[in-house]
């Protein structure tokens, strides 16, 4: 089979309606696809197409829009190919359906996704916390979480200047740029 | 290694009044500062300068510094690199396991103040907050000369009687169980009785019990005997129960 995606992708991809095909490379194809119609892109992908392999399921948040975008990276190894499959699903209340029974891979990412981001997934085998089993904070990944103020929130930072310092500073040692000097946004 | 031949003036206790009371303790303190038995909890990339500095070009065995496989043979917990507050749980399980006295050094700058995760939720900021650090090695990443530099840097202050945070540990658990509280939660507990052993040690002070001990012991579920399970029947039964 040739390296290149062969025209049949593309008859193959008429079937569905509401498809927008990008050829990113030879060997690239994005497809922006209504939420509605993935799990039927999936199928054909995988059952017609030879796309076994999922490799990863992302999610972006546009946070202006008040979306999700999901990214559904798929491998032939037949055509050496990649599809990633783009679909925005509404932020609130942020549910999308499980792709679990065509591809068994994705219980993983759902997972993360859904402690990331906050993404429930209808179907998906289990939904429980995966690596932030000690975080009881809202999903770290979405926009509006802000990391720098819960830090500032729940650390303390370390003095930078100690007494012991004092004496090697005069001497012209120690610290030259304090970490609050460098932190400070530039006008 | 002429710095750590000289004699070292060590501080002395007033409270031991008996004359023979000293007699081996400097011999003691020598023989602890030549064998520094390591734990290295490998938390990030800092631990890539140890196999340099163990290996044959710096060689840290000729100083009597070598890894150690369990919490209860090591005397120096070495914590290399940016502790999570996952891990953090498991770094201060590991500690309470280590029998005193016991040395903690935090490398790389992550341990001193977050280093580059500075900002991350996930990151523990200043690990002398939670576990008595006695010795940093600042960089990012130390060389293996800083690591030995240090690591001398504690063979004398072991020597000299001034490494004692396992002391502190002890002394202020109050103030170090409150901190671990503060991010882990109230109801944060470990295994280890640390103000059983702090009486043992006959360090216990007004800091070592307060509020925040008051709180874990309320919450404190004692250590259930390991049950031992086996096969009945094709069915697992716990062990003494009646099989009818």
């Amino acid at each position: 089979m040739s390296k290149k995606v062969t025209p049949w992708l593309d008859n193959l991809l008429q079937e569905i309606e509401g498809v927008e095909i990008r050829r990113k490379d030879s060997r690239r194809v994005r497809i922006d696809i209504a939420a509605d119609s993935l799990p039927t892109l999936l199928e054909l992908l995988r059952g017609r197409a030879g796309y076994v392999h999922l490799s990863a399921i992302t999610c972006v948040d546009w946070i202006d829009d008040g979306q999700f975008e999901l990214v559904y990276q798929l491998w032939s190894y037949e055509s050496q190919s990649l599809v990633s499959a783009h679909i925005r699903i509404a932020r609130e209340p942020g549910v999308y359906v499980s792709v679990f029974d065509l591809y068994q891979p994705a219980a993983f990412f759902e997972r993360d996704i859904h402690e990331m981001f906050g993404v429930y997934f209808e179907g998906s085998p289990d939904m429980s916390k995966f690596i932030l089993t000690e975080w009881n904070g809202p999903p770290p990944m979405r926009k509006e979480f802000d990391a720098e103020a819960w830090v500032n929130e729940t650390f303390e930072w370390k003095d930078y200047q100690p007494d012991w310092l004092k004496e090697i500073t005069e001497q012209g040692g120690g610290i030259v740029k304090t970490p609050e000097e460098a932190r400070q946004k530039k006008p | 290694m002429k710095e750590i031949d000289n004699p070292i003036e060590a501080p002395v206790d007033q409270s031991r009044t008996n004359p023979l009371a000293r007699v081996f303790d400097e011999l003691v303190r020598f023989c602890r500062s030549r064998s520094m038995f390591m734990l290295h909890y490998c938390t990030g990339c800092g631990a890539i300068e140890l196999p340099p500095a163990m290996t044959s070009r710096f060689d840290m065995e000729r100083l009597g510094i070598q890894p150690m496989v369990t919490p209860r043979q090591a005397d120096i917990l070495l914590i290399t690199g940016y502790v999570s507050i996952k891990t953090l749980k498991r770094v201060i399980l590991t500690y309470e396991q280590m029998g005193s006295p016991k040395y903690v050094i935090g490398i790389c700058s992550c341990t001193v103040n977050g280093g580059m995760y500075w900002q991350s939720y996930a990151t523990a900021k200043q690990l002398d907050q939670y576990l008595p650090v006695d010795l940093y090695i600042a960089g990012c990443m130390p060389r293996p000369e800083a690591v030995l530099e240090g690591m001398r840097k504690l063979m004398d202050r072991i020597r000299s009687g001034e490494a004692d945070g396992w002391k502190d540990y002890y002394r202020r658990y109050d103030w170090y169980l409150g901190n671990q509280q503060h991010l882990f939660g109230d109801d944060w507990q470990t295994p280890a009785d640390v103000i059983g052993e702090a009486s043992h040690y006959d360090l216990a002070e007004p800091g070592t019990e307060g509020e925040h001990t008051r709180l874990l012991q309320q919450c404190q579920k004692p250590l259930e005997p390991q049950q031992t399970f086996f096969q009945i029947g094709g069915s697992l039964e716990k062990k003494g129960e009646s099989h009818e």
